[in-house]
């Protein structure tokens, strides 16, 4: 639909803690890469031989300490996860020289360069975006405030490299198995105008969320990155079939079907590829299971009726869905 | 393959390279984007750098540059209008907060997360509205040069502004070049001793001085007249400075060897030309003209501007004349360069450099 894919080369690799690995991506010319600001991800495409095609959305670093980047050069960070999956699949098999190919940047967490002050909010992993964030606040002499929350230190990516640009006005936060952040103290601590930007676990972000309406700010006081494609671990692998040209095709556990359909040369209407655009529904004829809805774009009333789903986030349950195409 | 995207073929720097005006420009730098009365209530939109911006104020009066383009069917976003601080799109009526933020789609039962539109880091430092059209992220407030001679009360400016079709390069060359002074601006700055007197050239960073001193001569008409000294012996001390991609400065002292009973001895002039790109072939250029003597006089005022006009006028038709002749005729040439070339070939090394960096060079 759009020429939005860059093929990119990787031309390093670091491992940053036991199961986070960082990947430099380059251009294979080293021509300046679509740029990009603080709060941008990229979709990585990949072909796994288990699952099929995955597409995983990664924020980009943009650096190392307060060092930006060349043109050239997109950094990522990608965590293993416990199953065999998507994240797996790349630890497992990418090497300095595979080729990839990854969407342009997009932003759907941008740092307000107006803000008094940002407090940044970092969940383990979802250090990257704020990482970005950090670098551009320090540079820029602006006021803020950051936490960087994990079970343990060592399992912090980029850890030093925070706290050395944070320096006081960064803490880390080892949670344990049950020393829980504060977040009731933290924001109530907060001057007027204080934004804050959080990635990091569902749980972490929908708490922040809640302590700030039981505070009274209003709501886009808090951004946060919302990574619905990613994967919940209860994804089961189904056929998908066509009933106007009478195609069967295999939908993976890490592939969504708007991506199963298009390797299949199937190219269905879609833009976001997160469940908003409401460009992708398709009508539901028959499902051997319930539908799991990851989409905000159907109403509640669409979603119960289990006539439609959103084919670039949304999956069912079971092992065949008939589509109405 | 077909969703791979082109990318276009990189301009190729070298090492040893001098920016013109085919070299990608400087865009890690606070350039201006109007005048502070130019922006208001009133959308208005600009091309900066190649790239349309809609400027606006918010109702609390903070200046806001969002791209003049919405993200979802590119409307040009200053057709649109303002309700309270939010922009609203004349096409569909999505609706932008001044962060660029979509808070409504009329048209859509939610708000879509990725319908920002691109904001652009902006400062006022009155009369003047500066914004960063390059990486955001290294946009500095501490980077901004200072011109508090503009809104100092103990200065008085007269100002102008043109919209030409030159290359920035070219401008700050000419800026820098003080020996066509008695050529192509006889009447007003130019004086023939002026034209051999000797340059003191220095670099500081990217920043290229140059000093120069003329003792005991006649001064110029621009200076001589409203000061009411055409007929004395002047020190003329001046400094010329490519301070950034976007601003040159002019500062002079003169000084009456002989000032009559009851008059000052030193007159100075700050002069501000201030170039932002439209594109790599058009710039955006404000003129200010300041002095620190008869600061309520409409008479000097008059004078100034209307002698600053037909010298930047001049400018403006000589820099036109070149690039029309650079661009179309077909013959190459490689211009000479001359010992008073120095000021200018370094400002041109300096841009070739800092665009060469921005592209990921090190050269």
């Amino acid at each position: 639909m759009k020429k939005s894919l860059l093929e990119v080369v990787v031309k390093g690799i670091r491992q940053l803690t036991p199961r986070v690995r960082e990947y430099l991506l380059c251009s294979l010319d080293a021509s300046p890469l679509p740029s990009y600001a603080p709060g941008s991800h990229i979709e990585l495409h990949t072909v796994s031989p288990e699952s099929g095609p995955i597409i995983r959305h990664y924020s980009l670093v943009g650096g190392a300490g307060l060092w930006d980047d060349t043109p050239d050069t997109y950094r990522i960070a990608v965590q293993r996860e416990d199953r065999r999956r998507g994240s797996a699949h790349i630890h497992d098999s990418f090497g300095i020289g595979t080729i990839l190919r990854v969407s342009v940047p997009k932003n759907n967490f941008p740092l307000d360069r107006r803000d008094t002050k940002s407090l940044l909010l970092a969940g383990g992993i979802g250090i990257t975006p704020i990482l970005s964030m950090l670098r551009s606040l320090v540079r820029r002499h602006r006021d803020f405030e950051l936490v960087y929350a994990g079970r343990a230190g060592a399992d912090l990516a980029y850890c030093a490299d925070v706290q050395r640009l944070a320096g006081a006005r960064g803490r880390i936060h080892e949670s344990g198995s049950d020393n829980h952040l504060d977040l009731r103290a933290l924001l109530t601590a907060q001057p007027g105008g204080t934004t804050v930007y959080i990635c990091g676990p569902a749980a972490m972000v929908d708490a922040t969320r809640r302590e700030a309406s039981t505070l009274g700010w209003v709501d886009t006081r808090v951004r946060s990155e919302l990574f619905i494609a990613g994967p919940t671990g209860d994804e089961v692998p189904f056929d998908v079939e066509l009933k106007a040209s009478k195609r069967r095709i295999h939908v993976g556990r890490d592939t969504t079907i708007l991506d199963a359909l298009a390797a299949a040369g199937v190219h269905a209407l879609h833009d976001c590829r997160r469940g908003e655009c409401g460009l992708c529904p398709m009508t539901v004829l028959e499902a051997d299971g319930p539908i799991q809805h990851r989409d905000t774009y159907l109403s509640e009333e669409e979603r119960t009726s289990q006539k439609t789903l959103c084919i670039c986030v949304s999956r069912i349950k079971g092992a065949r869905l008939l589509l109405d195409a | 393959m077909s969703e791979l995207m082109e990318i276009e073929p990189p301009f190729v720097f070298e090492s040893g390279g001098f920016a013109d005006h085919t070299t990608p420009l400087v865009r890690d730098c606070w350039y201006i984007a109007g005048r502070s009365g130019e922006i208001s209530r009133n959308i208005i939109s600009r091309r900066l750098l190649g790239v349309d911006v809609a400027l606006y104020r918010t109702l609390a009066g903070e200046p806001i540059a969002v791209r003049n383009r919405c993200p979802h069917r590119s409307f040009p976003l200053a057709k649109g209008k303002l309700v309270g601080d939010i922009l609203v799109c004349g096409y569909h009526g999505m609706q932008f907060d001044p962060s660029g933020h979509c808070v409504n789609m009329p048209s859509m039962p939610i708000v879509p997360t990725n319908a920002s539109v691109r904001t652009f880091p902006v400062v006022e430092r009155a009369p003047l509205v500066w914004i960063w059209m390059g990486d955001p992220d290294k946009a500095d407030e501490a980077l901004v040069p200072g011109t508090h001679w503009l809104s100092d009360p103990l200065w008085k400016s007269v100002t102008g502004d043109f919209h030409m079709q030159s290359d920035y390069v070219s401008m700050h060359e000419n800026l820098l070049d003080q020996t066509h002074f008695p050529f192509l601006h006889p009447g007003t700055v130019g004086t023939p001793e002026y034209a051999r007197s000797k340059l003191n050239v220095r670099e500081e960073g990217d920043v290229v001085i140059i000093d120069r001193a003329l003792r005991n001569s006649a001064p110029p008409g621009i200076y001589g007249i409203p000061a009411g000294i055409m007929d004395k012996k002047v020190d003329r001390l001046s400094e010329a400075r490519f301070a950034s991609p976007a601003i040159h400065t002019a500062f002079a002292k003169i000084i009456d060897l002989a000032p009559d009973a009851g008059k000052q001895a030193e007159y100075r002039f700050n002069i501000t030309h201030l170039i932002t790109p439209e594109t790599q072939t058009s710039i955006h250029y404000w003129w200010f003209n300041s002095r620190n003597f008869k600061l309520d006089d409409a008479d000097a005022d008059q004078f100034l501007s209307d002698a600053s006009t037909q010298a930047y006028l001049e400018d403006v038709d000589a820099l036109q004349w070149i690039l029309e002749v650079v661009r179309k005729d077909h013959e190459k040439q490689f211009d000479l360069n001359f010992a008073p070339d120095k000021p200018a070939l370094l400002m041109r090394r300096s841009l070739y450099h800092r665009a060469a960096a921005e592209a990921g060079y090190r050269l």
